[in-house]
């Protein structure tokens, strides 16, 4: 696995690199419109189930991967298991319309991801997660 | 803007850690017994006895309490008693956050207060439904987080029409649907006007125009805002300690005339009203 970039100011600004995973079109929209107007980190690639999500942390090697829970083939919390032994310095944020049940965020947080995004989110919690990694 | 609980509040604004919110879990998961540990505990029941219900759930339906209730191992009074007592000797998260160092008293009602302010929008209103429907908290939940989640999400005006049961699914341009599983057995529909579909693309992809929009993704924007709705539904149901599993959400194209309601359940149907030549409805198909 390659030197993942890292986020600095000045002139060579590198933005950090994020894959959306979401089996629905319209999230993977709006997630990657709230990272590229971010200009703070860019969206490399959408990934519609977990089996993906696993093949492209490989080939683009993301510094975040913002994955949803509840998708067709491979759910979001089984690939973040096989993400977090692949990769131990993987960053997942799990975004979700459960994250306001109590045992869906606790055991996403206990797999690994370092955060629970809620749905509906408002872009300005989406980037302040972000950036808190 | 979504339903939450308190733990996930403190971690999103920061006022708690991952790992300090784990910690209070652990602590809260050693110190609150399950029924069947307390019923042990309470000198109620034996092992053995939880173990032959345990094997009884395997082929049974069944909540273990009432299981033992059934098996007559415990009385309903018994039964009635270790619940009062689970309840009264509960560690909130909020208590556990306090016990493992990360909060002090007067923070956790400072962030208690906050916490339930930042919740009040999702607080239900009352819904009248028909009689004689199973699990009706949860309907009237879910029919009051849909207009709430109307407002919010898509941002349209609309009035609310009363519930009714209905026979059959009355046609319309396109329906998402969404099955719920654990405590219920039901599934969950928005069914929307061509027009309405657009406004739902408008407001879920964040555009002033669709018009060139695949079907596709004007499809998938009705199926995200019910994903949305329904999340938080089983959020707001595990409040109520009510377990409720969602599954991906699909699309249907109802033909001319109309769907059949599915032997076994009843249907029901809140028409919302968003003006002249629009048609918007949540319909409820729930196991009887």
């Amino acid at each position: 696995m390659g030197v993942r970039s890292t986020a600095c100011t000045g002139r060579n600004i590198r933005m950090k690199k994020v894959l959306v995973v979401d089996d629905s079109l319209s999230v993977a929209r709006q997630l990657e419109k709230i990272i590229s107007e971010s200009g703070e980190f860019v969206c490399v690639g959408h990934a519609k189930n977990g089996a993906e999500a696993i093949k492209m942390n490989h080939t683009e090697n993301p510094d975040i991967i913002c994955m949803d829970m509840n998708m067709p083939g491979m759910d979001g919390l089984t690939a973040l298991r096989s993400l977090v032994v692949l990769d131990k310095d993987v960053k997942v944020v799990m975004v979700t319309s459960l994250g306001g049940v109590g045992d869906k965020f606790t055991e996403a947080l206990r797999l690994g991801a370092r955060n629970v995004i809620s749905k509906p989110f408002e872009s300005i919690d989406v980037l302040n997660i972000l950036r808190e990694l | 803007m979504a339903v939450k609980f308190f733990g996930q509040y403190l971690v999103e604004k920061g006022i708690v850690s991952r790992d300090v919110l784990l910690k209070a879990i652990d602590l809260q998961e050693r110190k609150n017994l399950k029924l069947g540990e307390m019923a042990v505990a309470m000198g109620c029941v034996t092992q053995a006895d939880i173990e032959r219900a345990h094997n009884a759930q395997l082929s049974k339906d069944m909540k273990l309490g009432d299981l033992l209730v059934e098996m007559g191992i415990l009385t309903l009074n018994q039964l009635n008693d270790i619940i009062t007592r689970q309840k009264n000797t509960h560690l909130y998260i909020g208590e556990a956050l306090v016990l493992v160092g990360a909060l002090t008293n007067a923070q956790l009602v400072q962030h208690l207060d906050d916490f339930k302010a930042d919740q009040a929008q999702y607080v239900a209103d009352r819904i009248e439904l028909p009689d004689a429907i199973p699990n009706r908290r949860i309907w009237e939940t879910t029919a009051d987080l849909t207009y709430k989640m109307i407002t919010r999400v898509l941002g349209i005006q609309f009035r609310p029409e009363k519930c009714r049961v209905v026979s059959t699914l009355d046609a319309n341009f396109m329906m998402a649907a969404m099955d719920l599983s654990g405590d219920v057995d039901a599934r969950y529909l928005i069914s929307v006007s061509e027009g309405l579909q657009k406004t739902v693309a408008k407001a879920i992809l964040r555009e002033e125009s669709v018009d060139n929009e695949p079907v596709e993704v004007l499809e998938d924007t009705v199926m995200e805002f019910v994903n949305v709705v329904c999340g938080n539904v089983a959020a707001k149901a595990s409040q109520m300690g009510v377990i409720i599993n969602i599954n991906p959400p699909v699309t249907i194209r109802p033909p001319s005339s109309g769907l059949p309601v599915p032997e076994g359940y009843t249907a029901l149907c809140f028409p919302i009203h968003v003006g002249e030549g629009e048609k918007l409805e949540l319909i409820l198909l729930a196991r009887q």
